[in-house]
């Protein structure tokens, strides 16, 4: 083609006619019906070095695949082995896609600046490309490498010495979601791979409350029986009113094309607000009204949001009388009243009935530090706009008591009938769309567990055993003898999880890490966990292995991850390790080969020297018998991987609990009503039994949280720290990448005033301590924080000095390792003080990057 | 690799270039960029996007989203100016490029500069109002976007603009953009395009090939 007729090209596709549009669907229907998207074309003049353009490489479909909150597509372009670029979906790969296809009902599933720089995590110095032993002390990060024969049966030997030794709770799961949200390659938190590795085995401590939403979790079980209270994304754009509370989507990127769909909604006249001590991005790009609140106030405003609410009549009384329990009087159950715990209903504490102190907006207005009249304003325009949606995000949620904020939301929510609407918003955790999440082998053996505690009490456990209370470590109860036995932890597992880094008062992590007797370490790089392990086993990135990818959180499709390379060094696929493991444990222990026969039923022993036909036959399986007739969807397996994605059309948005409001179907509570009143709660006399170890009450209440800005503690630490997600980085995952370090600094975020007070200006460097740890980072003045709050960002890698100073700023040195009792990490129940320091930062490890490349770089 | 052994090439680039200087390259259809200023999250998306295409170690940007903030707490406001190269119908790097390797396609107005003949002098870097050329140290060259004239020639648009999530970044033909006669989702059904915000040169200079969506602040008078 000439460029002329190039231009001509490209200039019907920009213009997207009704007939060019036909014209290139159909041409692109063509390119996929002869199974190659690659158009070889002759190399013109093309004035660079040696340049493969897209269409002279090899094109693979593919997605990223960590626990941010999304899932968007990846497009590799190849040459022999190497991915040279990476692109994203252009809405060519769907079926009856075309190029520039992007409907309101098919959006595209644009990656996210941390996907798009995947080849920087893939091809990083800080690869693990070899199994490792420790030879340094723990945290000094000196290995050397060592064979996986050696590596596997260290482990193996060590696991049976601390199970014979110490019983079936010695060895402690942490898992997460990091290395993989595939369907089988699966690192999870409860029920993953290793989950099921360390139950078949009989010995495994679960951590169950999981760091990024426990508050909000346990809150939507309590009020709606479920965490799947969300709606899709797309129905965001139908909202009149969007009251994001603690919520930054353009940080988080929280579902497929959540931001997206809000974006449509402003265009079509929806108004915004943001509720936050930072006005964030979001705030800006959806010109929202900001109202700035003190940290852990939340459920203290939303009261006072409710006490306006109901002393202005402005609830939707038939609404709550058909579908809630315990709002008023009028829906409280006739039994509670002889419950331990259950005799208090929603609005009569709201007004005050109980304490003597109604909840009027002027009572909140102390507290959380905005103005009462905007606490009235914003009650009044929830509700009377209607629909409205109080998108009530998990971070308000990570304090001390955090589900009282997402159990207040939710009553907010259900008086001013939102809930079951197109255009509401009933979230909580928000969980929509239902995948058929599961390919791997799942069974009796998924979630086997000798005790479970609260995930950030491993250490006080660790440190304090015998000498621990079960409620001090949010111990599950259990029907058998092992009822309120203190784990005896020596070991840990990590896969997926650089919890290390990332769970709260690191400090008191590495003063426990030195009484364990085993850790392993599962990436695919180094991870300031890693230096601390006993052995590093180097796991294949989901860019070398088959997967499947499904929607985290929101959005309706699924995407293809074939093996788009081969591993790198001699980096295995958990599921390698986990299933070579079981049969040396097995031929250890005289279970010869059952072991690993049962943990990996597909495969014989072989799987360690070739996966890809074990792998294809549990995808194929899942596809054919899970996806297909479950979810209605009649393309082929060989067509889903020829095209790379699925995307599902629904009739009408989905929307969470729609059956209940318009069908009346029963919610999955015990009551089957939306529990304003949880009748799980009610019952409850002895807490130290339950697993929440401290009383909560049955209806949402406002509890003084034991740091904040109004207690007395400000006299030693007059700041309070909170420690959101950053856009840099996937937790701690991308730290390393150049890339993304340039466009974003690890920095504190301070409110003009504080800093001119303090002599801080933009670029110093403050150190920020409290009497957990100390950390040192670069400042960053602004006026869009509210005075008082410091904003760090968590996942920082660890880069500890010899005085124990974190140089890389993760705020973890300084959070506290005390969760609420429904199990909420307390990250942002902080408080700190800050002065300027000549301690010079250390960003994401360069100082000591050299040595670690070094030890860790691809033999080519 | 820069090549200058070859001097005839040299001799015919800065021929090419003289007459670009004296007599503006008059493009058959001019390419160019529109990004809306308020829509935009700031996600930065485009520019790894772009690093990733061209392969670019950290330091070069050649795609560079600007934040600007401003206000008295709570007062404040924030939007993003996001900006590569403009493609400028009379670009100022051109003329002090001394090999000739700046060019001005005629076919689409994309300004591009051979690597083959760039001796890294940086005096375009230099020159140009938007910080659109980049020094690349390792390679002792100036780079800078080719609007993905690889992808263009193609059929299809450069990687920045596909890589938006929140498609508020778009290429089209700039006087149809002008006019907002261009279908694009960059601009909302309210919006209306304009040449200057503040926060970016002043197009008089160069008569860049972008428009913008202006924040309410961000505006600037005629």
């Amino acid at each position: 083609m000439s460029p002329i007729d190039n231009l001509e090209l490209l200039e019907s596709r920009l213009r997207l006619s009704r007939r060019s549009f036909l014209k290139s669907t159909a041409a692109g229907a063509a390119a996929l019906g002869s199974g190659a998207l690659i158009r070889s074309q002759d190399a013109k003049a093309f004035a660079y070095e040696p340049y493969s353009r897209d269409d002279q490489l090899h094109t693979v479909v593919t997605s990223c695949a960590h626990n941010c909150g999304s899932r968007h597509m990846l497009v590799a372009h190849k040459l022999g082995d190497v991915i040279v670029r990476l692109s994203t979906d252009d809405g060519r790969y769907q079926l009856d896609g075309a190029y520039g296809k992007d409907t309101e009902a098919e959006p595209q599933l644009r990656g996210c600046l941390r996907g798009r720089s995947y080849r920087q995590r893939l091809y990083s110095p800080e690869r693990l490309l070899y199994p490792m032993g420790r030879v340094g002390k723990r945290g000094e990060g000196k290995f050397k490498r060592i064979s996986w024969d050696e590596a596997l049966d260290y482990v193996a030997g060590k696991m049976i010495e601390l199970k014979d030794k110490y019983g079936p709770t010695a060895l402690l799961d942490q898992s997460y979601a990091g290395a993989s949200y595939g369907v089988l390659h699966k690192s999870d938190q409860i029920e993953g791979l290793l989950a099921r590795f360390l139950g078949m085995f009989s010995c495994r401590t679960s951590s169950w409350s999981v760091p990024s939403y426990q508050g909000t979790t346990t809150s939507s079980r309590w009020t709606f029986g479920t965490t799947e209270d969300g709606n899709e994304d797309d129905t965001f754009a139908h909202t009149k009113l969007m009251i994001m509370w603690g919520w930054n989507p353009a940080y988080t990127f929280h579902g497929g094309n959540t931001f997206y769909y809000m974006r449509m909604a402003k265009q079509r006249g929806c108004k915004f607000v943001l509720i936050d001590p930072q006005y964030t991005d979001s705030a800006s790009a959806y010109d929202a009204w900001w109202i700035p609140i003190r940290p852990n106030t939340d459920a203290a405003m939303m009261a006072g949001m409710a006490h306006y609410i109901f002393t202005n009549n402005l609830h939707d009384q038939a609404f709550i009388d058909r579908f809630c329990m315990g709002m008023d009087a009028g829906t409280m159950p006739a039994w509670a009243a002889n419950t331990p715990n259950g005799r208090e209903n929603f609005k009569d504490y709201i007004l005050g009935s109980y304490d003597g102190q109604p909840k009027t907006p002027e009572w909140a207005a102390a507290i959380c530090g905005v103005a009462a009249d905007d606490i009235k304003k914003l009650a009044d325009l929830y509700a009377r706009t209607k629909p409205a949606a109080l998108k009530a995000s998990w971070a308000p949620g990570r304090n001390a008591y955090g589900e009282q904020y997402n159990r207040m939301a939710a009553a907010l929510q259900a008086m001013t009938g939102n809930i079951g609407v197109l255009g509401g918003c009933a979230e909580g955790v928000g969980k929509a769309w239902h995948a058929e999440a599961v390919a791997y082998p799942y069974d009796q053996y998924s979630n086997i567990w000798f005790a479970s505690i609260k995930s950030d009490r491993w250490a006080h456990c660790v440190l304090n055993y015998p000498n621990v209370k079960r409620e001090e470590v949010g111990l599950w109860q259990r029907e058998d003898e092992l009822d309120g036995v203190i784990p005896n932890i020596k070991g840990i597992f990590w896969q997926g999880s650089d919890w290390f880094n990332q769970l709260t008062n690191i400090n008191k992590e590495i003063e426990a890490i030195n009484k364990l007797e085993l850790v392993v370490c599962m990436d695919s790089t180094i991870t300031p966990s890693g230096l601390y392990a006993d052995v590093l086993l180097p796991v294949a990135t989901h860019f070398e292995r088959h997967d499947v990818a499904l929607p985290w959180y929101k959005g309706h499709y699924y995407i293809h991850r074939p093996k788009v390379i081969e591993p790198m060094g001699d980096s295995k696929t958990d599921l390698q390790i986990f299933t070579e493991l079981a049969y040396r444990l097995g031929h250890r222990t005289g279970m010869g080969d059952r072991f690993g026969r049962t943990y990996n039923p597909k495969a014989d022993r072989s799987y360690w020297d070739n996966p890809d036909p074990v792998d294809e036959a549990y995808l194929r399986e899942w596809w054919e018998t899970k996806v297909m007739p479950h979810q209605h969807v009649d393309m082929p397996w060989e067509d889903f991987k020829r095209h790379g994605v699925y995307k599902f059309k629904f009739d009408k948005p989905h929307v969470a609990f729609r059956e209940q409001i318009e069908e009346g179907k029963p919610f999955q509570t015990p009551s089957g009503k939306i529990e304003i009143l949880s009748s799980q709660l009610a019952q409850i006399s002895d807490w130290t039994r339950t697993m929440y170890g401290y009383h909560v009450p049955s209806i949402p209440k406002w509890i003084e949280p034991w740091e904040s800005l109004n207690s007395p503690k400000t006299e030693e630490y007059p700041f309070h720290l909170i420690s959101p997600h950053p856009r840099w980085r996937t937790h701690s995952i991308f730290n390393n990448c150049s890339w993304l370090r340039e466009t974003y600094e690890q920095e504190v975020t301070v409110n003009a005033s504080d800093a001119r007070r303090l002599s801080i200006r933009t670029g110093d460097s403050v150190e920020i301590w409290n009497g957990r740890g100390r950390v040192v980072v670069p400042v960053y003045v602004t006026e869009r924080c509210m005075p008082g709050v410091l904003v760090l960002h968590e996942g920082a890698w660890l880069d500890l000095d010899d005085q124990g100073v974190d140089r890389s700023g993760n705020p973890d040195m300084l959070t506290l390792d005390e969760p609420s009792p429904a199990g909420a990490f307390a990250y942002n129940t902080v408080l700190c003080n800050m002065k300027k320091t000549n301690l010079r930062h250390r960003p994401g490890w360069d100082k000591l990057a050299t040595a670690r490349s070094h030890v860790f770089r691809r033999d080519l | 690799m820069t090549d200058t052994n070859d001097k005839s090439r040299i001799k015919a680039a800065v021929q090419r270039r003289k007459k670009a200087v004296y007599t503006p390259v008059v493009p058959d259809v001019q390419l160019g960029f529109v990004h809306n200023n308020v829509d935009c999250i700031g996600c930065r998306a485009c520019e790894i996007a772009c690093k990733d295409k061209n392969g670019l170690p950290p330091g070069p940007r050649f795609r560079r989203v600007q934040y600007v903030e401003g206000g008295t707490y709570p007062n404040v406001y924030a939007y993003k100016v996001n900006v590569s190269c403009n493609h400028c119908a009379e670009p100022a790097c051109l003329p002090t490029c001394p090999t000739g390797a700046i060019w001005k396609r005629k076919d689409n107005g994309i300004v591009d500069i051979d690597s083959t003949l760039c001796i890294g002098c940086r005096r375009c870097e230099a020159a140009c109002p938007y910080g659109a050329p980049q020094f690349i140290p390792e390679q002792n060259i100036v780079s800078k976007c080719n609007l993905c004239v690889d992808e263009i020639e193609a059929g299809r648009k450069p990687y920045c603009v596909m890589a938006c999530m929140m498609r508020v970044l778009d290429v089209g033909p700039i006087d149809l953009l002008r006019e907002n006669k261009y279908p694009t989702k960059a601009i909302g059904p309210n919006d209306e395009p304009v040449k200057a915000v503040r926060n970016f040169a002043n197009p008089d200079l160069t008569d860049p090939s972008i428009v913008f969506v202006a924040h309410s602040k961000g505006k600037v008078q005629p």
